[in-house]
């Protein structure tokens, strides 16, 4: 691993040092790079160019606000409506809908399948997703039969946030890698709350008492607007929960 | 044609249901404003106003024109309301929404109709010359309340404004560039501000103030009262089907003077800051930008 | 009033938007706002690539034909840069709002009808370029803009960069010009009279604002390059504001 981060813009030239050589692994390229035969590399985003020696890959990290499907993603979805054999639900505002089959549900069947209304949200797993196709979505693992927590949310509130911070709330150190302190420390505090993070910038927060829901909301959009940091995360948890009793 | 997005059944049952409880999604007290900011532009008669994350622009500019023939005294004044697709890429260009002459129709009854702006004083010629002012609104960024912020900025981009110094001399009449003369304001009467409460629940006897995106969606109906520090009333526009107790519309009013009262202390001390800040080096600066003179020493 | 000397942008201004920036450089101030990729109308739909939908508002009064010349050069231009077959059957709507534009002291403006300046365009697509990077928009390059005007003056004509209103009512041609961070020219519009001859020298000009190398760390270049060359520098300018934009997104890095 390097340290160094350079800042690339659109079309930039990668300095060769910062691309990685193994001969023995093919290079993966992340997202923001393109690459152009024989053997341009060339930056399409404006962001940090991150070199991992190690798996012999490279992307660039920045930020945007518009959500792209892509496979393997947990996404919180709104059912638009239903057709005969798809719900549709749209993952973003103003972007063509997604298919979520009637028999994507744990244990369903053309009887047994669960009915959604106009309006409910679903937590869901993206599929499908390329350029020329509307994503699909599904709430049960292709693999085991079971739904693994996906499936319709019931009452609570969804609160947006941005990509960016929705990507380090899910990451699996989301402590260390991604400076998310806010989840822990409302839960020290004694909130009781269940909550599930979209990768498409939304979060589903529940819980009995609609104060704790709020703060909980309040506590994310005021981490991820603020771009605050683990301590400032901290005071911001202590001082919201005192505001509530 | 992309759709708006509308909020899911989970978000409308909450929203409603800590309302219930006297809950807002912000923190904010059920009678409580978003921050309001004002900034004025390079230009005379440009105010951009942020309420939360609501943003809208108002440019204010003039133009000689020959008044209406069934008004000869009087000078034009509009005001000119268009959703871009920058508040939403669900507007379209040319295609005016509901939001938009809702828009368009407060503003015209609380600046225009209330005689805000004296129209007589546009005229330069009875029958043959006026001013006309003409308010463009802009809105940038839409996140509910739009009318009060509209309403805050065109009257802020109005009294900010300044057209062009006149004279008339033996039937002559000479219209000054700002280089010439230094510009005039509009002779302005009285500031009215909209304060815009909305209701929720089905007989509607929760009573918000400065409504969020979130909360018009679910909002059962909406009450705007457009008013003056004096505690004059320019029109009341009840909007929606719920029906509301006439006393508890009475306490709104006064609720509303409250607030416009404050509003007007905000825009004056603006204004004043702003002036403060234009005459930087004050008639010196403009002598010496004119006239280039060589110091007697 | 005074022109404000350096160009200045604040990028992420408008919170609901996908991307927005607000810039302000020669007395022109332009907010602009960027949504996409998003659902394109079916009569914009393209099967390959991304429509890249441009609308230019004018401050005050409704826009016009002269808009729509505007937006229509805007939108062939920057369709090159943006890698628009990247999200085909889509849209990628650019909205820029003039919010100030310098006066002409000498002369009081007669219509309220807008009819903006062909001056103005760096400024709308320097806006647009800013606003793109913050949305995040896949680009080929990046690219930067400017406006040359020749005035003649006692016989000879002298090249006025970023001219001002007074400039552009004296002058005999304007030229705005565009670059991709590449050299490449990418926009090349004139207006009035002037000889090949002319163009050329205009393009030489503006091929210098525009495409000022990256100063090396050693900051060799950059003394070097600041005794025969005017105005600010456009390229370090964008860098130097995404710099900003990135730093504080990965503030958590």
């Amino acid at each position: 691993m390097t340290t160094e981060r350079p800042l690339v813009l659109p079309g930039d030239t990668i300095p060769p040092h910062l691309i990685p050589s193994s001969t023995t692994k093919p290079l993966r390229l992340g997202p923001g790079l393109r690459h152009l035969p024989p053997s341009d590399i060339i930056p399409v985003v404006a962001g940090q160019l991150i070199t991992n020696h190690q798996k012999n890959s490279m992307w660039v990290e920045y930020n945007n606000n518009r959500y792209l499907p892509t496979p393997g993603d947990l996404i919180i979805a709104q059912i638009h409506r239903s057709g005969p054999d798809f719900y549709y639900c749209s993952l973003s505002p103003y972007t063509p809908h997604a298919t979520l089959p009637h028999l994507s549900f744990e244990s369903a069947t053309k009887k047994t399948r669960p009915q959604l209304q106009p309006g409910s949200i679903v937590y869901a797993r993206v599929v499908l997703a390329n350029k020329h196709m509307d994503p699909e979505v599904e709430c049960v693992s292709q693999s085991t039969g079971k739904s693994d927590g996906l499936g319709e949310l019931k009452g609570g509130m969804v609160f947006d946030v941005s990509l960016q911070f929705a990507r380090r709330l899910l990451m699996a150190k989301s402590r260390e890698e991604g400076k998310v302190e806010v989840l822990e420390a409302l839960g020290a505090e004694g909130l009781a709350f269940e909550i599930a993070v979209g990768r498409n910038g939304r979060v589903w927060v529940g819980g009995e008492d609609p104060k704790a829901v709020v703060v909980v909301g309040r506590a994310l959009k005021e981490t991820d607007e603020g771009r605050l940091g683990v301590e400032e995360q901290r005071k911001l948890v202590r001082r919201l929960v005192k505001g509530m009793k | 044609m992309p759709r708006e997005a509308e909020p899911s059944l989970n978000e409308k049952q909450f929203v409603l249901q800590a309302l219930q409880d006297s809950i807002r999604l912000d923190g904010r007290e059920l009678e409580q404003y978003r921050p309001l900011e004002l900034t004025f532009g390079d230009q005379y008669g440009v105010a951009d106003v942020t309420l939360g994350k609501t943003r809208v622009l108002a440019k204010a500019s003039a133009e000689l024109t020959v008044p209406y023939a069934d008004r000869p005294l009087d000078g034009i004044f509009n005001i000119a309301t268009e959703l871009s697709p920058m508040t939403s890429p669900a507007f379209e260009v040319n295609r005016p929404t509901e939001t938009e002459v809702l828009i368009s129709r407060l503003l015209e009854k609380t600046v225009r109709r209330s005689g805000a702006l004296d129209t007589e004083s546009l005229c330069l010629v009875a029958g043959q010359k006026c001013w006309s002012i003409r308010v463009d609104v802009h809105v940038l960024s839409h996140d509910g309340n739009l009318i009060d912020a509209a309403c805050f900025a065109v009257v802020a981009a109005l009294r900010h404004f300044r057209k062009p110094d006149t004279s008339m001399e033996g039937g002559v009449l000479t219209v000054y560039t700002p280089a010439e003369r230094e510009p005039v304001p509009l002779s302005w009467l009285h500031s009215p501000f909209c304060v815009t409460w909305s209701f929720f629940g089905e007989d509607g006897d929760i009573a918000v103030l400065d409504a969020t995106w979130m909360e018009e969606q679910v909002s059962s109906g909406s009450c705007t009262i457009s008013l003056n520090k004096h505690g004059e009333i320019c029109q009341i526009a009840k909007l929606g089907g719920v029906p509301v107790e006439a006393v508890s519309l009475l306490q709104c009013t006064n609720v509303a003077l409250i607030k416009a009262k404050d509003m007007s202390s905000k825009l004056d001390r603006w204004l004043t800051e702003d002036a403060k800040r234009r005459d930087k080096g004050g008639l010196l600066a403009e002598l010496s930008a004119e006239n280039d003179r060589v110091p007697d020493i | 009033m005074t022109v404000t000397a350096a160009p200045e942008a604040a990028l992420g201004v408008l919170p609901r938007a996908d991307g927005s920036a607000k810039y302000s450089y020669a007395g022109y101030t332009v907010t602009a706002s960027v949504n996409g990729p998003i659902e394109a109308q079916r009569r914009d739909e393209h099967p390959y690539e991304a429509h890249v939908d441009v609308i230019v508002r004018p401050a005050a009064g409704v826009g016009a034909t002269r808009e729509r010349h505007l937006e229509s050069i805007l939108q062939s231009s920057l369709t090159q840069i943006i890698l628009v077959k990247n999200f085909p059957r889509s849209l990628i709507q650019i909205v820029l709002q003039v919010e100030d534009t310098p006066e002409n002291d000498y002369v009081n403006t007669k219509l309220v009808q807008a009819s903006l300046d062909f001056a103005i365009m760096p400024a709308l697509f320097q806006t647009a370029v800013l606003a793109l990077l913050s949305a995040g928009v896949p680009m080929r390059a990046t690219a930067t803009a400017t406006a040359v005007a020749l005035v003649s003056q006692d016989g000879s004509k002298t090249s006025v960069v970023d001219p001002s209103p007074r400039d552009v009512e004296i002058a005999q041609s304007v030229h705005v010009l565009a670059f991709t961070s590449q050299d490449e020219l990418l926009l090349a519009e004139s207006e009035g009279d002037f000889t090949v001859k002319e163009w050329d020298e205009v393009y030489e000009t503006a091929k210098q604002v525009c495409c000022r190398p990256v100063p090396t760390k050693e900051g060799m270049e950059m003394v070097l390059d600041d005794e025969h060359t005017s105005g600010p520098d456009l390229r370090h300018f964008l860098r130097s504001t995404m710099e900003q934009k990135v730093a504080s997104d990965l503030h958590w890095k």
